[in-house]
């Protein structure tokens, strides 16, 4: 689990062009979209849709899910594991 | 309409520097952009996702802003020829190479507006906003543009242009049998143009003039020096571009006709490199010789970039 | 303000002419079905104008090749609008068209190629750049001078038409076309689809269901004139073009702000430049795409606006599909039909109202209407907002 969280935030900073940002800056329960925490905005949200197919091979198609599997690295985590069980 | 600032990024050390045209030499053909540390001037959150031209054009309109101590422009007005090559070429090897969902933000970006979009965003500015792209006359027309706004009782008008290069446009104009003597170069460049004059102006616009499918270049440049109660005599710097032979030689004529001790020829393609709205360059250029050089009153840009087209720029000095 | 309206030239996939346009607006005939000539993976619902390339080079005369189809749709518009004008030294005549894509429906198929390393066609590059596409156009019809090309996504059309009205305004020019187009893209069919915002299914603007719009191509042009103008060529006019307005949404660079700032801008101010009232508005021709956002946006604006009294409206894109840059000069012409013929046309595909603004949209069509003016919107990304005032010319 913490190897998949390792990897779902370099993905999510090569992606998103975070370029200032290093995976030890993401705290696994930090809110990815509140200025606060990683600080994404609706483009971010289409982009790690596309990251969700294109790394785990997980379908996004409803934008209302992805709002809450999207809220930290944890439920993104979570998301992926429960998706692919 | 008085120029009240400026700020141009390119291959040559202008950005944040008066006083540059007297230190620039044309550019050798290995030249690169100049950038400034771009986090000084866009929020990281956009920053992170602008390709070249949309920082290039963000920081210097913000530059001008500062120089010109204005935090709402009444417009925005951008010209560009080529648009967001970057973004553009990206989102093409995307869609035709990715299967499955394709990644936004490139197609986002690929649009001209996003540089004048992203500009009215940085600073949250609701007032005009608008991109013109008539291929080497787009600054031309925006300055148009500005004047029309300035007419109709906006002020304070934040007016620019900005091309970026990518290495494919090499290729193509090889294939295209474009001449290739000039460097393929970026640049952007943002001046304030305000109605009234201030103690920040730094030169008048007098008269800006596009010529599209342009038959006779020596008539037109006659009736616009003429509209604008001139003779060719008084113009003291004559700023051209050389791709096109018909308007070198059209400068070289007036220059060997006209010429008084003081009177000056630059190509500023050779300082500027090549893209399609490099005559903002010149403008800058223009203004920026003005300050350096008080003897100089009336300088005249001659944009024959594209054989075409023909572009007219008059700018003065305050004095005038 | 007013400037007269003297000429109309439209194609869309609902016609290759003014008039084949207004039959199937008159007949509710949507032009939306899959894609037929675009060299598309698959069958996405567009709204394509009926015509291969080669036919409507066929139909104009065209011999020099390369062209774009911007251009070809552009020049089919455009000439339908100049009509039998003539050019003259006396009257400085204008063209500004506008385009997202510019000479893209080439270059993607040169872009193929060059990717796949078969011999690729670098001539087409040439058309590539939009202000290319707008020098054809005045090439084929002899208009030299001020030749200009605006691009401010799916507002362009709009603003082209308003840029050309202020420069006869303010006398730098007698007369000008003013228009725009675009040509259905690979390139921006799948930037719709990467934006989640393309339906699979037949958009549905104003519709709580609707989820997307459906892209269309096609191009519309008008000539305007001043006094001058109209004394030589002895043209009657149709209508005026008496407001006008652009502001930025400055909210975000796809999505328009949820109070609908920009959009109320523009609506407002085109609305104080035409010296109308709101309650002088007959129709809104929407911008309408079909998007949860832009709809919603536009409704809280058009709340914003109107109050109680919101006028009849409807979003035409049913019919045509989203034409980007050219959609704003499209439904002006539709605006200007509306004046011209007494007619409201229909929102097709609308069965429940949105729930925040319960706005119910014009659903069949209405004959025999006093049509006094005509408000039409047009909306960008980047937030680029542009709404224009058609009205009766008096």
């Amino acid at each position: 689990m913490d190897s998949l969280k390792e990897d779902l935030k370099k993905h999510i900073i090569e992606e998103l062009n975070l370029e200032d940002l290093q995976v030890s800056d993401i705290d696994d329960d930090a809110l990815l979209f509140s200025a606060d925490g990683v600080g994404l905005d609706s483009i971010d949200a289409l982009e790690l849709i596309v990251l969700m197919e294109k790394f785990y091979g997980i379908q996004v198609t409803n934008p209302d899910e992805g709002k809450e599997a999207f809220l930290t690295i944890n439920t993104m985590a979570d998301y992926i594991e429960k998706k692919k069980s | 309409m008085y120029i009240n600032a400026a700020s141009t990024i390119s291959h040559q050390p202008t950005f944040q520097n008066a006083g540059f045209s007297k230190l620039i030499e044309p550019l050798e053909n290995s030249s690169e952009l100049i950038s400034p540390n771009y986090k000084e001037y866009i929020d990281a959150g956009l920053l992170r996702r602008m390709s070249k031209i949309l920082r290039m054009s963000v920081a210097a309109a913000k530059d001008c802003l500062k120089q010109a101590e204005i935090e709402q422009p009444g417009a925005i007005i951008v010209g560009t020829g080529l648009g967001c090559l970057q973004d553009t070429e990206k989102f093409l090897n995307t869609f035709l190479s990715v299967e499955g969902l394709l990644p936004p933000t490139s197609f986002i970006q690929s649009t001209h507006n996003t540089i004048a979009g992203q500009i009215s965003l940085s600073i949250g500015n609701h007032g005009y906003n608008m991109t013109h792209t008539q291929n080497t006359l787009s600054f031309e027309h925006a300055l148009i543009d500005t004047s029309l706004l300035l007419s109709e009782g906006r002020d304070n008008i934040v007016a620019g242009a900005a091309d970026e290069h990518i290495p494919f446009l090499e290729e193509a104009a090889e294939k295209l049998n474009l001449p290739s003597k000039n460097n393929l170069t970026s640049g952007a460049s943002f001046f304030v143009l305000s109605k009234e004059k201030s103690d920040r102006s730094l030169a008048r616009l007098k008269d800006v003039r596009t010529i599209g499918l342009v038959q006779d270049i020596d008539t037109e440049i006659d009736s616009f020096l003429s509209d604008n109660f001139l003779n060719v005599s008084e113009v003291d710097l004559i700023l051209y571009s050389d791709l096109s032979p018909r308007v070198e030689s059209v400068a070289n004529k007036y220059f060997n006709e006209h010429y008084h001790a003081d009177s000056k020829m630059i190509n500023y393609t050779k300082l500027s490199g090549l893209y399609p709205t490099n005559s903002a360059f010149a403008m800058h250029y223009g203004i920026d010789r003005i300050q350096q050089h008080p003897e100089l009153k009336k300088v005249l840009v001659l944009n024959g970039l594209n054989k075409i087209n023909l572009g007219l720029t008059l700018i003065e000095s305050l004095e005038t | 303000m007013a400037v007269r309206i003297t000429g109309l030239g439209l194609i869309s996939a609902i016609g290759l002419t003014v008039a084949e346009n207004l039959y199937s607006l008159e007949n509710g005939k949507s032009g939306i079905a899959p894609v037929k000539y675009l060299d598309s993976e698959r069958d996405f619902l567009v709204g394509e104008v009926k015509c291969s390339n080669a036919e409507l080079s066929d139909h104009l005369g065209i011999k020099a090749q390369p062209i774009s189809r911007t251009s070809l749709l552009g020049l089919t518009a455009a000439r339908e609008a100049w009509g039998n004008n003539r050019y003259t030294n006396e009257l400085r005549t204008g063209i500004i068209s506008a385009t997202s894509v510019g000479g893209m429906d080439t270059t993607e198929q040169f872009y193929q190629d060059y990717l796949d390393k078969n011999d690729p066609d670098y001539a087409v590059l040439r058309c590539h750049d939009s202000g290319n596409t707008t020098e054809r156009i005045a090439a084929e019809l002899g208009i030299s001078g001020y030749i200009n090309t605006l691009s401010t996504a799916c507002s362009s059309g709009a603003n082209a038409i308003m840029l050309g009205a202020r420069l006869i305004e303010q006398g730098k020019l007698d007369r000008v076309l003013v228009g725009g187009t675009d040509a259905l893209t690979n390139f921006t069919i799948n930037g719709f689809r990467s934006l989640m915002i393309y339906d699979d299914r037949w958009c549905r603007p104003f519709d709580e269901s609707r989820t997307g719009l459906n892209l269309g191509e096609g191009a519309a042009f008008l000539l305007l004139e001043n006094d001058k103008s109209i004394r030589f060529s002895g043209n009657s006019t149709i209508c005026c073009l008496s407001g006008w307005a652009n502001a930025a949404d400055a909210y975000h660079q796809t999505a328009s702000s949820p109070e609908g700032t920009g959009a109320t801008m523009a609506i407002q101010n085109a609305i104080d430049v035409s010296g109308l009232s709101a309650l002088d508005i007959s129709y809104v021709n929407a911008h309408g795409t079909g998007t949860k956002n832009n709809d919603l946006s536009e409704s809280t604006a058009m709340i914003n606006v109107f109050g109680d009294n919101i006028p009849d409206f409807s979003s035409t894109k049913p019919f045509t599909g989203h034409t980007l840059a050219a959609a704003g000069a499209i439904e002006a012409v539709f605006s200007v039909l509306a004046i011209q013929k007494g007619l409201i046309f229909p929102n097709l595909n609308y069965k429940t109202p949105i729930a925040e603004t319960g706005l119910v949209p014009i659903m069949e069509l209405q004959k025999d209407q006093p049509v006094l003016a005509v408000l039409s919107n047009s909306f960008g990304f980047g937030g680029n907002n542009s709404s224009l005032v058609f009205s009766v010319h008096r």
